[in-house]
């Protein structure tokens, strides 16, 4: 395997970039603004790393059509990686804004660096067909989150909810890796299409099938699919939002393009079915035990939240298995633009939580009481978050299901999955329930003070971006689409 | 005949079912423990036999039988990986030995280890070792003789320091599992190679296996370093693992001090079964050896190649270093270990010069009659109260007159006491043989000399322990009251009933290859139908005999001569010459060698390894570190100026909190996690049923 070095670098311009951009916010932080308030660091950091981001985003975007595979597979171009780094930059950038609006750490710096390894770790992940460089990319991710998710010291419930992330992405790691070994032993190989081919002669294995499961164990944590979610309502909750908001959309993102990169390059021989009574060993079969586990169980647990963040938890978990719902689909774009879209919206919601967290210290759900009054502009993109992850139209929470349920009715003959597209609509009238109680609160319910809310301006100018981006590909959706084409 | 075959597996499994269940078992449950293991070695036993029977007639004009069962084990990427097993007379013969001495070894065990506290775990090792050797036997695929090669190393290791917290025991254990693991080294990667060359490792496989033709003449046909066969070189590096296993010169120094161990352990395992795995493996192997651009051995006619002529001439040296090391041994079990070397390396000799079957019989022979010493040692030591020293023995052939009895049988099979003893047959055999041996007549002479010291150490060990005077305290006082004193017994039934079965079985063995009746002959080969009754060896056999009787009686009389008149107190050999008697005495220093060379060169690497990591690298390391440290420097005097003096007072209180958390939430993820277990499980069920329909 001879790889030519200076083109590996020229390809990896734009990963060295945000490495070197987040060492260089580190290196700064702590030069250069050690005795500034947290606030102007926080500031500092949010625009090097905006350039570095910015910088690496435009490269990518100067790559455009680029194509290549280096090293057979371990790094694998093509327009879409290109696209999806895009937006994981985007993502990043935005999570580095949200630090702004709080104030959980001195240590900016670091925090901003380990921002920029788990995000050059998801681009790495984005762009490998190699399962040692996906384990590995996946682990820079987690061990970068975890760190991240302690982050907050004065508060026992990080500490708390980073250990509890931590064991469970150590098992998910475990189990991932048992499952890679194993199909390294039946395929002989971890470049993916040279796997699929050699799977495909052993599809009945049930070797093959205890590696799916045990390979879907270390992605359904990534991804809080039940009953690999438990993590998720703590770590949620007790994180510092902007890690909180970083978990549910990038790394949302990148999990669930390796899975479906996975699932559909490298088993489609192991596909079997999970048709109503037509069920195959394989990995649609679990897939779709895990959708609809996941659709019942986060749906039903939102209902008795009262902490905003836990009910974004539970509905993060249910929109884990619609997302699962896209892959039975075996429809890429719709999976994409579905988790794309999602992670806008939950982006979005987090901002907001964390703008009043850190002006009342108040993170209940009747926290938000009379937000109409006290900062209309979190009260309107509130409602456009929450309306997008009901799945109301014209936002694009609903075409995002739309295309996902579509998708999955279209799998298999005379509507196999039927079932599971009824359950998940079933499902969403259930989420209305509780995404308008939270509405309730909005709109309805009076605050014990009028006080105004205001977050920065940067921050209130991102959280309006982001209503309005869910608006328009909920309104325009084929540009966003063709981007995750 | 296929279905014995494709259930060979039983064998090996059904101890491995009760060291399985015995590893279960608590330590007061003496009697399963000792029962499962006996029963399910009895039961093998059986099976074996069923199976030997089926060895017994060939199909017409088959000649050898050897029956195969291969199966697909699991597939990587584009290779398969087979197992399966082996059914021919090699094996068959080995089978009945392993089970037959094992389950009488295990019975004796009841009795040895009566009184150890770790009377359940002994089984469950023992019973380890037996399915491993076992499996070790019925393999037809190197690979999983290897495996099993290495359970046996395992259980070795296990049952060499079972009483662990000698340090003796503890240091024998390793040693023998570090020195064998050189050897083991070299098998590695002889099969490794073997399979680069031949693409299988199954040995019989309808014509594609790495011992049938094809594979051999390819191996035969490419040379490889100074214009060496393939074959011979891989030959002489699955040489290595056997010399390792069967305690060859130089690889001998674990043997001795394996006896570390329990008696019915040396028996069974350094004396009977294991150390012989070493001498099965060449003679599985023996096409491989004795390939040359002639093609494969053929029965009865064994070739000369440079394989089989390093193995005849390690064999050679290895017997009379043994026998000459044995000579000045006073410690009752470490003569028979020397005297184990000795035969082993007659039994690699047997194999070089005269095939397969002559050193296989030798093997079968010598598991009986050394189990039978062994055993006796065992009984005797038993007797004595852990008493080892021959010197301070003395007069037990009044006190343990059934032991003596079958020690005394077990003496003069070893020491090739003629015409009744199966020692005798099979030694001479190996004389024979190496007498036609055209190379080299110096094998022949070396042997003659090994069979001379062998009735040497023998007698002068029968002297010291059954008619010197007694050495006992209790028996020259007769008034000596304290408990461990009490003067030496016989051993329980349990214990002498497996010698007197031992001690028939020694004799009945000498019926099987007499130059009369050559019956294993022919059942090696595969020649059986054409076996008769009569005389029709030549003169060299007389000879042979004639010659081997002359250097037993020799040995017999000069040492009865020598020990007998001696008066007690110094040995009677090293008044004569001290020096060579020092020198034996100290195993001809190869211990020491080892430790001036191999040891010391060991060490010296560590230490340049040591320098090496702690300046080159470290220093590396140190000055990445020193250049961090100037950064966290930096950090730090930028820190120290901005910390707040209510800064620790917060770390506290959330430290405190953190635990008060910690001590409420405790438990809860271990709830999650095992709700992912059950998941996980939960799903594979799922999915395994509804595959299912």
């Amino acid at each position: 395997m001879n790889v030519d070095h200076a083109r590996l670098l020229g390809l990896l311009a734009p990963e060295c970039l945000v490495v070197f951009t987040a060492l260089a916010a580190l290196f700064a932080d702590l030069r250069f603004w050690k005795h500034r308030t947290p606030g102007q660091r926080s500031h500092r950091t949010a625009i090097v790393l905006t350039l570095g981001f910015g910088a690496a985003a435009t490269l990518l975007g100067l790559m455009g059509n680029t194509t290549a595979n280096l090293a057979g597979g371990t790094l694998v171009l093509s327009p879409l990686s290109q696209h999806l780094k895009i937006v994981l930059l985007l993502f990043a950038i935005v999570t580095a804004w949200l630090c702004t609006e709080t104030r959980f750490t001195r240590h900016v710096g670091e925090f901003m660096a380990l921002l920029g390894l788990a995000t050059a770790g998801m681009m790495f992940l984005v762009g490998t067909e190699n399962l040692l460089m996906v384990f590995v990319a996946l682990e820079l991710v987690s061990l970068s989150l975890y760190a991240m998710t302690a982050f907050d010291k004065r508060s026992p419930r990080s500490a708390e909810a980073a250990l509890r992330y931590f064991l469970f992405g150590g098992t998910a790691a475990a189990f991932t890796l048992f499952g890679f070994s194993l199909f390294y032993g039946v395929g002989g190989s971890i470049h993916l299409p040279t796997l699929a081919v050699s799977i495909a002669r052993h599809a009945g294995d049930p070797l093959v099938l205890v590696a799916i499961v045990f390979v879907l164990a270390g992605f359904g944590f990534k991804i809080a699919a039940v009953p690999f979610h438990a993590w998720a309502p703590d770590a949620y909750e007790g994180a510092p939002a902007p890690t909180a908001a970083f978990i549910a959309s990038g790394s949302k993102i990148a999990g669930f393009l390796v899975l479906g990169k996975l699932l559909q390059v490298g088993l489609p021989a192991a596909a079997g079915s999970g048709a109503w009574k037509a069920f195959a060993p394989g990995w649609m079969a679990v897939v779709a035990l895990l959708a609809a586990a996941s659709m019942v169980f986060g749906n039903l647990a939102a209902l008795a939240q009262t902490n905003l963040r836990r009910l974004l938890a539970y509905s993060a978990i249910a929109h884990a298995g619609y997302a699962l719902l896209a892959l039975v689909g075996g429809s890429q774009p719709a999976l994409l633009y579905f988790v794309v879209t999602y992670a806008l919206a939950v982006v979005g919601m987090f901002g907001v939580v964390a703008v009043v967290e850190n002006r009342t210290g108040n993170g209940s759900i009747a926290g938000l009481a009379g937000l109409r009054e006290r900062s209309p502009l979190l009260a309107g993109v509130t409602t456009v978050f929450l309306l997008s992850l009901a799945g109301i139209p014209p936002l694009a929470g609903f075409l995002g299901k739309f295309l996902a349920f579509v998708a999955a009715a279209k799998q298999g003959t005379a509507l196999g999955y039927g079932w599971l597209v009824a359950l998940a609509l079933g499902m969403s009238c259930v989420s209305l329930y509780y995404y308008l109680q939270v509405l309730k609160q909005v709109w309805v319910v009076p605050a014990e003070t009028r006080d105004p809310l205001r977050g920065g301006t940067v921050v209130g100018g991102l959280l309006a971006a982001l209503a309005v981006a869910v608006v328009v590909a909920g309104c325009m959706p084929e540009p966003l689409l063709d981007f995750l084409r | 005949m296929d279905r014995i075959v494709e259930h060979l597996w039983i064998i090996p499994a059904l101890p491995l079912l009760a060291a399985g269940i015995i590893a279960l078992l608590k330590r007061p449950h003496r009697k399963a423990a000792a029962a499962l293991a006996i029963g399910s070695l009895g039961l093998a036993f059986l099976v074996s036999c069923v199976a030997f029977a089926a060895t017994l007639h060939p199909a017409a004009g088959a000649g050898t039988v050897r029956l195969t069962h291969n199966f697909a084990w699991f597939d990587l990427g584009e290779s398969t990986l087979r197992l399966g097993w082996l059914l021919d007379p090699l094996t068959a013969g080995m089978l009945v030995m392993v089970t037959f001495v094992g389950s009488l070894i295990f019975v004796f065990s009841v009795g040895y280890m009566a009184h150890d506290p770790n009377f359940t775990r002994f089984f469950g090792f023992l019973s380890l070792f037996a399915a491993a050797m076992l499996g070790l036997l019925v393999a037809n695929n190197l690979l999983f003789l290897f495996m099993c090669w290495e359970v046996v190393g395992l259980a070795s290791y296990l049952l060499i320091g079972f009483w662990f917290q000698k340090p003796e025991a503890a240091a024998a254990a390793k040693k023998a599992f570090v020195t064998t693991r050189i050897g083991d080294l070299g098998f590695f990667l002889g099969m490794v190679w073997l399979y680069h060359g031949t693409g299988t490792l199954l040995f019989y496989d309808k014509g594609a296996g790495c011992l049938e033709q094809g594979a051999i003449a390819s191996l035969v046909a490419q040379t490889t370093l100074g214009g060496m066969a393939v074959s011979t070189a891989i030959s002489l590096l699955l040489f290595c693992g056997a010399a390792g296993k069967s305690g060859q010169v130089p690889l001998h120094v674990w043997l001795p001090d394996a006896m570390e161990g329990p008696t019915p352990v040396s028996a069974l395992i350094h004396a009977a079964t294991m150390v012989a795995a070493g001498v099965f493996l060449v003679a599985r192997v023996f096409p491989l050896l004795g390939a040359s651009a002639a093609g494969l051995p053929a029965d009865g006619h064994v070739p000369h190649t440079a394989a089989l002529a390093v193995v005849t001439w390690i064999g050679a040296i290895t017997a009379v270093f043994g026998a000459l090391v044995a000579v000045a041994q006073s410690d009752i079990k470490r003569i028979l270990a020397y005297s184990t070397v000795s035969q082993l390396g007659y039994m690699m000799m047997g194999l070089g010069v005269g095939g397969p079957a002559v050193g296989m019989f030798h093997l079968l022979a010598h598991a009986f009659f050394k189990a039978l010493l062994f055993l006796g040692a065992g009984s005797v030591i038993h007797g004595c109260h852990g008493e080892q020293d021959i010197r301070r023995m003395g007069g037990l052939r009044k006190a343990m007159p059934a032991t003596f009895a079958t020690y005394a049988v077990g003496m003069m099979a070893l020491a090739g006491f003629p015409l009744v003893f199966s020692g005798f047959w099979s030694k001479d055999e190996i004389l024979h043989a190496a007498l036609a041996w055209s190379p080299s007549r110096l094998p022949f002479a070396l042997g003659l000399f090994g069979a001379f010291l062998t009735a040497f150490y023998m007698i002068r060990q029968m002297w010291f322990v059954f008619f010197a005077p007694s050495a006992h305290p209790a028996a020259r006082h007769g008034h000596d009251t304290r408990p461990d004193a009490a003067a030496p017994h016989d051993s329980p039934p349990v214990m002498t009933v497996s010698l007197a079965i031992l001690a028939g079985a020694t004799v009945a063995m000498s019926l099987l290859a007499t130059p009369v009746w050559p019956w294993f002959h022919a059942y090696l080969g595969g020649h059986l139908d054409h076996l008769h009754v009569g005389w029709d060896a030549d003169g060299a056999v007389l000879a042979t005999m004639a010659l081997s009787t002359v250097a037993v009686a020799l040995g017999t009389g000069v040492s009865w001569r020598l020990y007998s008149r001696s008066a007690t107190g110094t040995d009677a050999v090293e008044r004569l010459v001290p020096r060579l008697f020092g020198a034996l005495r100290g195993r001809l220093y190869v211990d020491g060698f080892y430790a001036a060379t191999v040891f010391r060169l060991n060490r010296a690497a560590a230490t340049a390894f040591d320098w090496i990591d702690r300046f080159v690298w470290g220093s590396l390391a140190g000055s990445t570190a020193w250049i961090a440290t100037g950064f966290s420097w930096l950090g730090r005097l930028l820190d120290d100026a901005g910390i707040n003096p209510g800064f620790d007072a917060g770390c506290a209180g959330t430290r405190g909190t953190g635990r008060l958390v910690s001590l409420f939430q405790n438990g809860q993820t271990q709830r999650y996690l095992r709700l992912v277990g059950g998941g996980i499980v939960a799903i594979v069920v799922a999915v395994a049923w509804t595959g299912k329909k």
